[in-house]
């Protein structure tokens, strides 16, 4: 009996497995969009403005037309739903009459070769008047500044829904200046008190420029129309979902005339949620009657995708000598670029509730500039406000001798304490994460690491941060099914980048009682599959995993109503052991998985099919945190900064996967690492992008960086599938702070602006430790 | 313009294509011979999604020009390894967990193919310099270090790097 395997111990929930779509992609067989190539195929390129701000006087494609193989040439004239105002990025499928950032499509070609197409475009004749131009948010946000959007456009707060990270009041003052989309407001009890009441005020400015998501794979998508008048759309996307309803409204086509079928996504990191050029490419696709393909190239990413957003955040506290806390007043402002769309909730969240201040004031602003539009990049607005908040946080403990770690635990909230909207913060295990990294080694013996500094010159600093993500919320479905050889088959739309599909797996088989192995999950496309949420907001394994665990409990409640039939036994004398379901106690007496499964599939037979289905709604977030610590060492005459040793500890509730969960951890990391460090999109005045290319654009290597350390830490969520949290966004939160706090450590100087750059570094030395 | 015949190895076997002067490796190799393993991450040389072996070289298949593999040796990662007998590497990357996306893997086990032709006990160092011309936005590629290091074992204990 020892060897038979119950619900309780089957290979599941836990088990490190590694995801079964590893041969197909070691050995270059998965195919992304780029990798299609029906019949008859076309090849889509865009013409894009040169300029940030321009009135299009005229645009003569009759040459471009004229060429041999060029099958489609189209302008926004050709495009019958196009709406004046664009709300959205999406919806400016391509100018009307003014450009609004450099790189917005202008009009587009569809050719036999790419090669023709890109000649084509050199043959469109297009007549600009250049317009005045607001690059820097800070005076696009001053009244007189030169207008981003047209008059009347809404603000776009999909991507604060998207993320459901936390409703805030809105303001009610009405925006001033034009290019102000978004404001919002929170105050709580008296911060001019609390400020005057202070014996150490300290007050500073951080800034992180627009940096891109990096997915390796650029945006593509292959669309094409059926005879029937049925659009199908293979794209690199984050929710099939998503981009449909997207399309369906920017073309004004029927949702039910649309299919996407989520292909294989390399890389989205929150820049592949939002349709960009899914409609434009359905459009070539109609008028040319042939299937055509977009793929972007990386500069086209670079200058004219979705990056995040420009973040400023000028933030004051007032505290105490003991470091009692007292006030804190911050003013965020989110570079949004042409279009609406960013999330203003979490910097006030984390700025003003990740510690309790007694008194705040915080305000919020969306600013439009003639620069790239931006979206979600993995915990959107977080990794910026954590460097603010937990770099203040320690200069505030160095300046009044405190133990920065203790002086952090003093005032981090606990489960029950308000947030800066009055709402109680869930479950979490953000004092579990802060108590274990202050207990690695390479905490305790900091002193003694800088004291060791080698011969070399170089100087060594060690430096730690804490940060935390609410955790996404969406409506999901899933089905499972039990097949005639006793397996199961479950069914999502969900897409899987990140590795969540073998949670998944594991979850239904933990749930119903059977190993992984016996389990395969497939996600279907938008006509197939249960309607399923975005693979963002780190909501995967949180909401999905949750319906795949209701569905395969269902499926086994079925399953066992017709063993109890079958064998005329009550189902709670029944138990699944290996496979069977047997009367407890008496193991001869069962019925195989196999057999149910056959049997509700057989010709003329009575039993039914075993089908479980789960669609749940969620209202309950389960926030993970992450701390982070940094050994480095810094040349204080060059500023090269290196990594030396790096240590992540994760809150993740229950570690479905400890592979997925590891690479997760050790990925997010590494991207903000590159924040820390090298990223950085740089515009000249004009609002064109200086480092449009991936040796400009510095990205981090494998020689740059040390093996990473994860730590676990398991702290349940009530609600989630066997007390997980989402594990994506919290690992990308902590690292720039981690490493600004080190830089300090190191150095004396306290770096507020991003990256933290050999050059900004050597001049912060060279001017005595002052930034 | 007039296509040109190019003639060459690909994974051991003898191809043809007509390409035309301006089509790179990379474009001659997925469009053409339906070799779509190689990526393109950024067509000019600074991701190494697109890496291959030209007569056991390692080469940014997007830097070079079709017609400049003439008469020589191509490996992509279709030769590597099969799906029912994988490489070393590629063994050693599924058991890990190491392809996240996937869209970067291609072209680190090449570089890494490549890295141990040379190097058969390769050190950290050197793997990390060996995969650095090759970006990964999703490991971290702590995963990817310890993979390469554990398959080099293995290749180095049957003594053939290949």
């Amino acid at each position: 009996m020892s060897t038979m395997k119950t619900t309780r111990d089957v290979k599941g929930v836990g088990v490190a497995i590694p995801r079964p779509d590893g041969p197909e992609k070691v050995t270059g067989r998965v195919q992304y969009v780029a990798d299609i190539q029906p019949k008859g195929l076309l090849h889509a390129k865009l013409l894009r403005s040169p300029h940030a701000h321009a009135k299009i006087l005229s645009i003569d494609t009759s040459a471009a037309k004229a060429l041999p193989g060029v099958r489609a040439v189209i302008t926004a004239k050709d495009i019958p739903h196009l709406k004046k105002k664009a709300p959205t990025r999406a919806h400016a499928v391509l100018a009307i009459d003014r450009a609004v950032f450099v790189g917005q499509p202008v009009a587009a070609v569809a050719a036999d070769e790419l090669a023709i197409a890109e000649e084509a475009l050199d043959l469109i004749k297009v007549e600009y008047q250049p317009l005045p131009v607001a690059v820097d948010p800070l005076k696009a946000m001053q009244p007189g500044a030169p207008p981003v959007a047209d008059a009347g456009t809404e603000a776009d707060t999909s991507e604060a829904l998207a993320h459901s990270a936390v409703a805030i009041a809105k303001s009610d003052a009405p925006a001033k200046a034009v290019n102000i989309s978004q404001q919002a407001r929170l105050t709580r009890g008296e911060p001019a008190k609390g400020f005057a009441e202070s014996d150490h005020v300290l007050e500073k400015t951080y800034r992180v420029p627009m940096v891109h998501q990096g997915y390796l794979e650029p945006h593509a998508v292959l669309a094409e129309w059926d005879r029937n008048g049925l659009l199908t759309l293979w794209a690199s996307t984050q929710g099939s979902f998503n981009t449909r309803s997207e399309v369906s409204d920017v073309l004004g086509i029927p949702e039910n005339r649309i299919r996407v079928i989520p292909v294989e996504c390399g890389g989205g990191f929150g820049g592949k949620i939002r349709a960009l050029c899914e409609p434009i490419t359905a459009v070539l696709a109609q008028v040319t009657k042939r299937p055509v393909r977009y793929v972007m190239t990386r500069k086209e990413e670079l200058e004219a995708g979705m990056p995040a957003p420009q973040v400023i955040i000028k933030l004051k506290t007032g505290v105490k000598r003991d470091g009692t806390l007292m006030a804190l007043d911050a003013e965020t402002v989110i570079d949004s670029g042409a279009f609406s769309g960013t999330v203003l909730a979490v910097s006030a969240v984390f700025l003003g509730s990740m510690y309790k201040w007694p008194a705040f004031d915080i305000r919020g602003y969306e600013v439009l500039t003639h620069k790239p539009s931006v979206a979600a990049y993995r915990a959107p607005v977080a990794p910026q406000t954590i460097f603010a908040i937990e770099s203040h946080m320690e200069q505030i403990a160095r300046d009044l001798g405190l133990d920065s770690v203790e002086f952090r635990m003093r005032h981090l909230i606990q489960p029950g304490d308000p947030m800066v909207n009055g709402q109680p913060w869930q479950s979490n295990g953000a004092r579990q994460v802060l108590s274990r990294i202050a207990e690695h080694p390479h905490w305790k013996t900091r002193k003694q690491w800088v004291a060791a500094a080698g011969k070399n010159g170089k100087r060594r600093g060690v430096g730690l941060a804490l940060g935390g993500w609410l955790g996404g919320l969406q409506p999901t479905g899933a089905t499972v099914r039990l097949n005639p050889d006793g397996s199961l088959a479950v069914l999502t739309g969900q897409v899987d980048i990140a590795g969540t599909n073998i949670a998944l797996a594991q979850i239904a088989a933990s749930a119903f009682g059977v190993d992984t192995d016996e389990v395969r999950i497939t996600t279907g496309d938008t006509d197939v599959a249960p309607v399923t949420g975005l693979s963002a907001g780190s909501k995967t394994v949180y909401t999905v995993g949750t319906a795949v665990l209701q569905a395969a409990e269902d499926a086994r409640r079925q399953a066992f109503d017709i063993a109890a039939a079958e064998l005329e036994a009550s189902v709670h004398d029944l138990e699944l052991v290996d496979g069977k379901i047997t009367v407890r106690g008496m193991p001869d007496k069962g019925i195989t998985l196999a057999t149910i499964g056959k049997k509700g599939n057989l010709y003329m037979s009575k039993t039914p099919p075993v089908l479980g289905k789960a669609n749940p709604a969620f209202s309950q977030q389960a926030p993970g945190f992450a701390a982070q610590l940094a050994r480095i060492e810094v040349d204080p005459d060059t500023g090269e900064v290196t990594i030396h040793d790096f240590v992540i500890v994760q809150d993740v509730g229950k570690a479905i996967n400890p592979i997925g969960v590891e690479g997760q951890m050790q990925g997010g990391a590494v991207q903000s690492l590159g924040m820390a460090l090298t990223e950085g999109l740089m515009f000249d005045d004009s609002g064109r992008l200086t480092n449009p290319s991936l040796l400009d654009y510095r990205k981090l290597t494998a020689a740059d960086l040390p093996n990473l350390e994860t730590i676990i830490v398991e702290v349940p969520s009530p609600a989630g599938p066997f007390g997980a949290r989402g594990v994506g966004e919290p690992p990308i939160i902590p690292a720039p702070a981690a490493i600004g706090n080190a830089l300090h450590d190191a150095v004396g100087a306290r770096l507020t602006e991003l990256p933290l750059s050999p050059e900004r570094i050597a001049l912060a030395v060279a001017n005595g430790g002052k930034a | 313009v007039a296509r040109h015949v190019l003639r060459c190895t690909v994974n051991g076997e003898p191809v043809e294509a007509l390409v035309q002067p301006y089509t790179t490796l990379l474009d001659a190799l997925r469009e053409d011979l339906g070799l779509t393993g190689p990526k393109e991450g950024c067509g000019t040389g600074d991701c190494g999604a697109c890496s291959v072996h030209v007569d056991g070289k390692l080469v940014a298949s997007c830097l070079m020009l079709a017609m400049q593999a003439r008469d020589r040796k191509i490996r992509t990662i279709e030769g590597l390894g099969t799906a029912e007998t994988l490489h070393p590497l590629q063994d050693a990357f599924v058991r890990h967990g190491v392809p996240q996306c996937g869209f970067c893997i291609p072209g680190v086990l090449m570089a890494a193919a490549a890295l141990l032709e040379e190097h058969p006990r390769p050190t950290e160092e050197q793997i990390r310099y060996g995969i650095a011309g090759n970006l990964c936005r999703c490991t971290g590629y702590t995963k990817m270090v310890t993979a390469i290091t554990e398959a080099a074992g293995i290749l180095a204990s049957k003594g053939s790097a290949r």
